[in-house]
């Protein structure tokens, strides 16, 4: 019982992170139908931005993860500006192409920045963990799902509560009427993306003490994220959240109870029986942000 | 306070607006009339910016707005209720009316200014909490012209605010055009209902493929016997 419950909050705090990332992924195809694939490269970049503010330049964590998330949004919105602005989104293949092409220059970015040697960053909080109930509980773990709550909070709030919110889901489902009504939808575009891309960033931040940093940690975060994405129905936000705890669960449990060698395999075997048996995705009523 | 001068629209290849100049009087109540495809909504879209135009100028209370961007020309005052009520069908009735103000800043004014339009749309007030989508038709475009009201307009376009509604529902939204002009908003209404668009208006502009064939008064309108015989059945 204790083995179950141990894995149960493992899962539970790493599905928390995997919500994160999947939202980021599913804003951005929700409204912009935008399919990202150098979303994983924005977790790597902003697992970086830890690495390069804490163990290098000995800045405090919490600071460093506060200028992640802003440096993400910078970057995301960047990459939508310069890049996605200028081509018809209409036009899927000339937008796939320039996220695979914004993928492959920033991952080799990064190796040639800090190399192909895994990076450490140290946590803030102690390393003993916490033993409740017999279950293990890593003061950095505890924080990690503390704060993705937290930001999953903040981001429904922003999405259902405030102008910006309600400016994008108006976009999403017309954008004629949203221009209509005075939306610069152009600037909802670059939002969108900066925020999809801040929440990536955020999330890399918040792992990069309980992983390790290296240039290809973004292609299995990618990989993850679709798969999230994929359980949630595609632009369904509230699926994207529960398909991230789901797929962590299973992986979990998988590995606990079936083999940790197949941990990864077993999650997308996940996804492919959902996409066989339920091609709209495991929480899908109907597709919709918000 | 509304003039169109020569104005032309291009999709592609097709011209769907040509050389197009129209007049649009403060206070007036004026109609696009004319068949299906004559580029009656295409010139609707051109002035709120959502077209880009190719030649010719418009000008609003005397300053040209020609290509300007959707979100400016709404804060100039004009407001476009779109073919198809276009409401936002997962947003609730109450989002949908904030979203017609989505241009204003002035908070108390957007809220008097709904609970107003819930006062005069008492179906909307009764489902205030539900997504557009689930309203009827008739329902949907009393929420679409509620929506063009809460931006404030001076001008406001109603692009066939009747197509596809119950007979009761027609009338109820004709009678709806009529109040807001008579509140005091000028109107520029499309509509391929020639008839009715007769009756109401005070003057009125037949397209005939991309082109002003014919303009006159209401009256002069209904009295040409090119008109009555093809598009008022005689
Ligand atoms: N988005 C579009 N793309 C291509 N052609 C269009 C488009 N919208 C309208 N048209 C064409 O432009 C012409 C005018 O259309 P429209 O302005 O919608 O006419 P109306 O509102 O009077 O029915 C038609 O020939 C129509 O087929
Ligand atoms: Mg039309």
């Amino acid at each position: 019982m204790d083995q179950f419950l141990q894995h149960l909050v493992n899962g539970t705090v790493l599905g928390a992170t995997y919500a994160l990332l999947g939202i980021g992924l599913t804003l951005i195809f929700g409204i912009m139908k935008v399919v990202n694939f150098a979303h994983g490269e924005l977790y790597a970049f902003g697992a970086y931005v830890a690495y390069a503010l804490v163990s290098l330049l000995q800045m405090d964590y919490f600071v460093a993860l506060v200028l992640a998330a802003g440096l993400g949004l910078l970057l995301g919105a960047a990459i939508e500006f310069l890049l996605l602005r200028r081509c018809r989104l209409e036009n899927i293949d000339e937008v796939m192409l320039i996220m695979i092409g914004v993928m492959i220059i920033m991952q080799n970015a990064e190796l040639l920045a800090w190399g192909g040697v895994a990076k450490v960053v140290p946590t803030p909080f102690p390393q003993e963990s916490i033993i409740v109930g017999g279950i293990y509980l890593s003061p950095t773990r505890l924080f990690v799902l503390g704060a993705a709550i937290v930001l999953l909070l903040a981001f429904y709030l922003v999405i259902e509560r405030s102008r910006l919110g309600l400016a994008m889901r108006a976009t999403f489902q017309d954008e004629d009427a949203a221009r209509i009504v005075g939306v610069n939808v152009s600037r909802i575009y670059t939002l969108t993306f900066g925020l999809g891309s801040s929440l990536a960033a955020i999330t890399g931040a918040l792992l990069a003490p309980v992983f390790v940093v290296t240039p290809t940690m973004g292609d299995l975060a990618s990989l993850k994220a679709f798969a999230i994405v994929i359980l949630g129905g595609l632009g369904n936000i509230r699926g994207a959240a529960l398909g991230g705890f789901a797929l962590a669960l299973i992986e979990e449990f998988g590995a606990a109870y079936i083999s940790t060698a197949y941990r990864d395999a077993i999650g997308f075997l996940v996804i492919l029986v959902v996409m066989i048996a339920r091609p709209q995705g495991l929480f899908a009523a109907k597709e919709r942000v918000g | 306070m509304l003039k169109l001068d020569d104005i032309t629209v291009h999709y592609g290849a097709t011209v769907a607006v040509d050389k197009v100049s129209l007049e649009v009087n403060e206070g007036e109540f004026v109609t696009l009339i004319g068949s299906n495809g004559a580029g009656k909504s295409s010139t609707l879209r051109a002035i709120s910016g959502l077209e880009p135009v190719v030649s010719g100028t418009i000008t609003f209370e005397g300053k040209p707005i020609t290509n300007t961007r959707p979100q400016s020309i709404i804060e100039h005052g004009i407001a476009h209720c779109p073919e198809g009520r276009r409401v936002f069908s997962q947003l609730n009735v109450r989002e949908n009316l904030e979203m017609g103000a989505y241009c204003r800043s002035d908070h108390a004014g957007i809220r008097d200014d709904l609970e107003s339009m819930l006062g005069r749309f008492p179906r909307l007030r009764e489902r205030i909490e539900q997504p557009a989508g689930t309203l009827s038709g008739g329902e949907q475009q009393m929420l679409a012209i509620a929506r063009a009201l809460m931006s404030r307009p001076r001008l406001v376009m109603f692009d066939e605010p009747s197509l596809g509604l119950a007979p009761n529902f027609v009338e109820q939204v004709f009678e709806l055009t009529a109040e807001i002009r008579a509140g005091g908003t000028t109107v520029l209404m499309v509509e391929q209902n020639a008839y009715a668009a007769l009756e109401l208006c005070d003057r009125s502009y037949l397209l005939e493929t991309g082109r002003v064939v014919l303009q006159g008064t209401a009256r002069e309108m209904r009295d040409n016997p090119d008109i009555r015989k093809a598009y008022l059945g005689g």
